[in-house]
């Protein structure tokens, strides 16, 4: 009697269950240890176009391949649901579903992994359709783009003219005229700054810039961006050194100018946010498969509440705010898309009043060039 | 005491993945010691090993549908954290 009362409640508990996930308004898929699919809702069922007896059983990133937003096939370590087990966190991404008729859907996922006395039992991951959002985000950035462009002419012929101001080809200035034309030249560049971090977003965003890779040595890429900062470092009166440690070649096959580009805002911002008399320390590390680039300065450092946030778009730590008015917080939002198409990773290590270290890593090669001469092609098999 | 000479588990380890994850390996299982032990990649222990066949077991589970090859891999990740002879 008391067994099958203990059955009728399991058998309740386990419809209560099934109720929920299927009530569940986002997409969710659950999947064994074997990442094969246990559960799916009828949302998701919709939304990907699938019976649930065709999905049932199957091997998740086999049936729904996943794309980057450029369209090509994510590599499966890359996946939301791998990362979520790499880390033992829960991980939130956007990214493309194939549907069963081909058509890739755009999504919004949040995936953990489902535990059980600390054991992985396998993954639940939620997804919803952002088709209506990407389409407005298109808009949004194409507006940027097309805004941008038109900014940059009018620009250059201020810029050009201030110049000639300035040189004197229009005639004599007074002291006074000339300081205020180096404040509208100082200006400009600001301006012309800011339209080019704009314009990296939106390409970014939009997955329109393509590395050109070619070996180069990264101290040596260092050295230069060093040299090109040493104004804006004296300025503050900053000190900077580079330094290589460890033995090993830094040489490795990367895009130049992207790579330009990150250390010029990581260093950059380095120097705006450490007070004058500080230091901007530069490591360079070769290790096997990767060069590891580290950043170190003796800045105001980075609120511990808002660390989790500091590579999100606009967004700027308060401490800064209050010292510095001229930032837009697009800076590391833009380097953390660089460095992801150089197929690397950044992360930072910060404390108030101490200082911050930002670093990063980037393969010899690119991420889509590591699966070569795999025993079973486990790196190579794409979605 | 480690050996200099010796390769260390970690080592070892990569070499083993290498195998069957290619170039990849470094990365899966550095990123696996960072996050779940939450130590050096370099430090890993036999028990560490141990600790983390089953976050490796799913992992490599979303890499390949192909459960004979997952065995194959855990068994030997597994015969690594079990063996007695040397290094740490």
């Amino acid at each position: 009697m008391a067994k099958r009362t203990s059955e009728v409640l399991s058998s309740e508990k386990r419809a209560e269950a099934n109720a929920i996930f299927n009530s569940i308004g986002d997409g969710a898929i659950a999947t064994d240890e074997f990442g094969r699919i246990t559960r799916v809702n009828p949302v998701a069922l919709k939304l990907l176009q699938y019976t649930e007896s065709e999905l049932l059983g199957e091997w998740f990133p086999k049936i729904v391949v996943a794309m980057e937003l450029n369209g090509k096939v994510l590599n499966l370590i890359d996946r939301p649901i791998t990362r979520a087990f790499l880390t033992g966190q829960p991980v939130a991404a956007k990214l493309f579903y194939r549907r069963k008729d081909g058509q890739p859907l755009p999504v919004s996922i949040n995936v953990s992994p489902i535990l059980l006395n600390g054991k992985p039992l396998g993954a639940i991951e939620l997804f919803r359709d952002i088709t209506v959002e990407e389409e407005i985000d298109r808009m949004k950035s194409e507006f940027i783009s097309l805004a941008s462009h038109q900014l940059r002419t009018p620009l250059s012929a201020i810029k050009t003219y201030s110049h000639m101001l300035v040189d004197g080809y229009m005639g004599k200035i007074t002291p006074t005229q000339k300081k205020a034309l180096h404040t509208i030249i100082s200006a400009t560049n600001r301006m012309n700054e800011l339209i080019s971090t704009l314009l990296n977003i939106t390409r970014i965003e939009s997955g329109s810039i393509a590395a050109t890779p070619k070996v180069l040595k990264v101290d040596r890429v260092v050295e230069e961006v060093l040299k090109e900062l040493a104004l804006m470092a004296a300025d503050k009166s900053i000190a900077t050194s580079l330094k290589v440690s460890g033995k090993g070649s830094t040489s490795i096959k990367t895009d130049n100018l992207i790579l330009k580009e990150i250390l010029t805002n990581l260093i950059s911002n380095g120097i705006k946010y450490t007070p004058e008399g500080g230091r901007i320390d530069v490591t360079v590390k070769p290790r096997l498969a990767d060069v590891l680039i580290s950043i170190t300065d003796t800045g105001w450092g980075i609120p511990k509440d808002v660390q989790n946030q500091i590579f999100s778009k606009f967004f700027r730590a308060h401490n800064i705010v209050r010292r510095e008015t001229t930032g837009t917080g697009l800076g590391l939002y833009l380097v953390r898309g660089l460095i992801d198409i150089l197929g690397g990773r950044i992360w930072f290590k910060s404390a108030e009043q101490a200082g911050t270290t930002f670093t990063f890593v980037l393969p010899r090669n690119k991420v889509f060039d590591e699966t070569k001469e795999s025993k079973a092609g486990l790196g190579a098999i794409k979605g | 005491m480690t050996n200099s000479h010796q390769p260390i588990l970690y080592d070892k380890l990569i070499r083993l993945t290498h195998v069957y994850l290619g170039p990849a390996a470094d990365r899966f299982i550095s990123r696996q010691i960072q996050n779940h032990l939450n130590k050096e990649p370099r430090d890993l222990t036999r028990e560490d090993l141990l600790q983390l066949i089953d976050w490796i077991r799913v992992t490599v589970s979303l890499l390949t549908d192909d459960n004979e090859v997952v065995e194959e891999y855990i068994a030997q990740v597994r015969n690594l954290a079990m063996a007695q002879d040397e290094g740490n």
